[in-house]
């Protein structure tokens, strides 16, 4: 088991208490929650939360154990806010009940799935005609209320799943007052695609192919996490030159993705130039990824002990092409910053306060910008994140859609200098360790800062070393709480605004 | 109505028949032309697209997004994205279709006017892809409405797309 993972086993009615002490006591924040069913091996249920400490390379992981008939806990959310759509989501998918919880409401599936059938059970079975009806969607089967805002001259825009742009499905449910939000409701889950119960059904080697697919924008950084869960879990010590490798091509992603959003949000002010440069620069980061690895989103590039592709036998490629994208990137920046129309419209556009944020337990570039000072790669240095740089440290406090695109702007000028440094650095050893069997009933995290946020792979194998277990929690699972809070009091106009400087992935979300 | 059948049997008037193609469930849709008839005689040099992500990764989005960028500037042969289905002669999915955006998609389908073509983009609206045997997903986006065309990848590059569509309006 990974060092710094402190597994402690807590009665099933004490858990709340002690995580609720375990956040007075100490500085800590909730990274995923997450429920097994391990009634293969020992007859339980267990529930398993992680928190990690700041300032310290440390994951708290309190668990409990339930079985019997009577599957009911007592709600963390109460203590806890971040928790509440795990809770929701534990519910949905093992049937387990959090007593307490303020939203009687399922989370991940929609109207016409039958009720009390969990798919993350081992012994769930579906019928052929209620997959049909699910996906007809005509029985309405467990009915969804919306929240109803009452009251004078209060209306309703439904906006979705299909939307006008070339964008992923989501439902959005406005309600407004003349031209303001007054409350915002998503109803999200649209993509769902039961991936985790997918990756119960492949082997270890095979998941890596799955968890490159489950957020186009993110791919290298979920499979980076995912490698690492498994290599951790297996004992298996890549090279240096293997997490170098790694790590420039995390910060590649990185600046594609935070270049591209910043293209994206010049679409939301109307700035049609800032939105073109937007797009070529990304696209000469994403030709470059094509060049290097063979596929524009850098999919099968990693596998599990190594990488496939020795990257630095391209390095003056890449040092070229990052110093022609840093000119045109100032440029960029110039223009942007210049333009009053377009920093006006973002200032105090979608303000996020420092409380919600911490009380939702937001991560990545909106919780920085909130000014929350959290970033994966410092908190829990993995890969060369903690021998090679000090990277600069960029949090602001406004937490208004202005401070989320300068934050993703200092973030990916900072990247540019890492992937400098990565290239001048010389990285010894072979690019693939030999994989060794995965040892049966063992357990590890895995985890890494994607562009969007950190994100989480926790993996226990059985008894052959397949899978039991697969949970993920992508950035914006973890952020998608947290909009309606930033949109409200803004004008319906906006909310795209908003929505693409939040930039979240819905796929990643839904699983 | 009795009346009116008496006098078209009198008059021998042949009564029009009704469009075929009016037909409301996506499951009892007949073809009326092949896919190339289509393009020929009725889209000319001009195609229109709706796209809808059926539970796609989001990286076919980018690829189409990214082919409206200065680069691959796919306006210059007369192809475009469209915001409603009503406006758009194709309609090009990604994604294996997942169950809960099965009814959507077939409901985009349904608002778009006839005659209308439908393209698969990417291996997972082909068959699944690497979802393939998942339980909230189609397996492919022919499982929900009928394809005319794919295109393969994962994602398929903006070259790729460009090229198919091209292949797609060229072969008339």
């Amino acid at each position: 088991m990974p060092e710094n993972e402190k597994y402690i086993e807590v009665g099933w009615n004490e858990f709340a208490n002690y995580c609720d002490s375990l956040c007075k006591k100490r500085n800590v924040i909730l990274r995923l929650m997450f429920a097994t069913d391990e009634r293969a091996i020992d007859n339980w249920f267990k529930v398993y939360a992680v928190f990690s400490e700041q300032g310290k390379d440390i994951f708290h992981i309190p668990f409990f154990k339930l079985r019997g008939a009577n599957l009911k806990y007592k709600s963390i959310t109460g203590c806890i806010p971040a928790a509440h759509w795990y809770e929701r989501e534990i519910r949905d998918m093992f049937g387990l009940i959090p007593e307490g919880h303020p939203d009687p409401r399922r989370l991940v599936f929609h109207d016409s799935f039958p009720a009390d059938s969990h798919p993350l059970r081992k012994d769930w079975k579906i019928s052929e005609n209620d997959l049909k009806e699910w996906g007809e969607g005509v029985v309405k089967k467990v009915p969804y209320d919306f929240m109803k805002v009452e009251g004078e001259g209060v209306y309703e825009i439904p906006v979705g799943p299909v939307h006008a742009g070339i964008i992923e499905p989501g439902h959005f449910r406005f309600s407004a007052v003349g031209e303001t939000i007054y409350y915002l409701e998503s109803r999200l889950f649209y993509t769902h695609k039961g991936i985790e119960k997918h990756f119960e059904s492949m082997s270890f080697f095979d998941g890596i192919k799955l968890a490159e697919r489950v957020s186009g924008t993110s791919t290298f950084s979920h499979s980076v996490a995912y490698c690492m869960a498994v290599e951790r879990m297996a004992g298996i010590n890549i090279t240096e030159k293997v997490k170098a490798i790694r790590t420039l091509l995390l910060e590649l992603e990185r600046i594609y993705n935070h270049i591209g959003d910043i293209g994206n949000i010049c679409a939301g002010t109307g700035l049609t130039v800032g939105n073109t440069m937007g797009a070529v620069i990304k696209e000469r980061l994403m030709q470059l990824n094509e060049r290097l690895t063979g596929s524009r989103y850098l999919r099968g590039v990693n596998m599990i002990g190594g990488v496939t592709k020795d990257i630095f036998l391209q390095a003056d490629d890449i040092s070229t092409t990052i110093d022609a994208v840093a000119k045109e990137y100032k440029k960029f920046m110039k223009l942007l910053l210049g333009t009053v129309s377009h920093v006006e419209r973002l200032e105090d556009t979608g303000k996020l306060s420092k409380e919600v944020a911490i009380l939702l337990g937001v991560t990545g570039i909106t919780a920085r910008a909130s000014g929350i000072n959290d970033d994966i790669r410092r908190a829990h240095p993995h890969l060369i994140y903690n021998n090679v740089f000090e990277f600069v440290h960029y949090t602001r406090q406004e937490g208004d859609a202005f401070a989320r695109m300068m934050a993703r702007a200092e973030e990916a000028k900072c990247s540019m200098v890492m992937i400098k440094a990565i290239i001048e650095g010389r990285y010894t050893g072979d690019l693939h360790v030999e994989a060794k069997e995965i040892p049966p009933y063992s357990h590890a995290l895995g985890y890494t800062e994607t562009p969007r946020g950190s994100v989480f792979y926790w993996v226990k194998s059985d008894r052959d070393g397949k899978p039991l277990r697969v949970k993920l929690r992508s950035p914006s699972y973890c952020n998608w709480p947290s909009v309606p809070f930033a949109v409200h009091g803004n004008i319906v106009p906006d909310f795209p605004l908003c929505n693409k400087s939040f930039n979240l992935s819905y796929s990643g979300c839904d699983m | 109505m009795w009346l009116e059948l008496l006098r078209n049997m009198i008059s021998k008037r042949q009564a029009i028949k009704f469009p075929k193609s009016i037909q409301t469930s996506p499951d009892g849709i007949i073809e009326i032309f092949s896919p190339a008839k289509k393009m020929n005689r009725i889209f000319g040099k001009s195609l229109r697209i709706r796209q809808v992500d059926a539970g796609s990764c989001n990286a076919c989005e980018w690829e189409c997004t990214a082919l409206t960028n200065p680069i691959y500037d796919i306006q210059r042969f007369g192809i475009d994205f469209v915001a409603s289905p009503r406006h758009a002669d194709l309609l090009l999915v990604t994604g294996p279709v997942s169950r809960q955006m099965e009814l959507a998609l077939k409901k985009t389908y349904l608002a778009m006017p006839e005659p209308k073509l439908v393209i698969a983009c990417g291996d997972c609206a082909n068959d699944g892809g690497i979802f393939k045997g998942s339980y909230a997903v189609k397996n492919g986006v022919s499982n929900a409405i009928p394809v005319d065309y794919y295109i393969s990848g994962c994602p398929p590059t903006p070259a790729i797309i460009t090229r198919e569509l091209l292949k797609l309006m060229r072969n008339i």
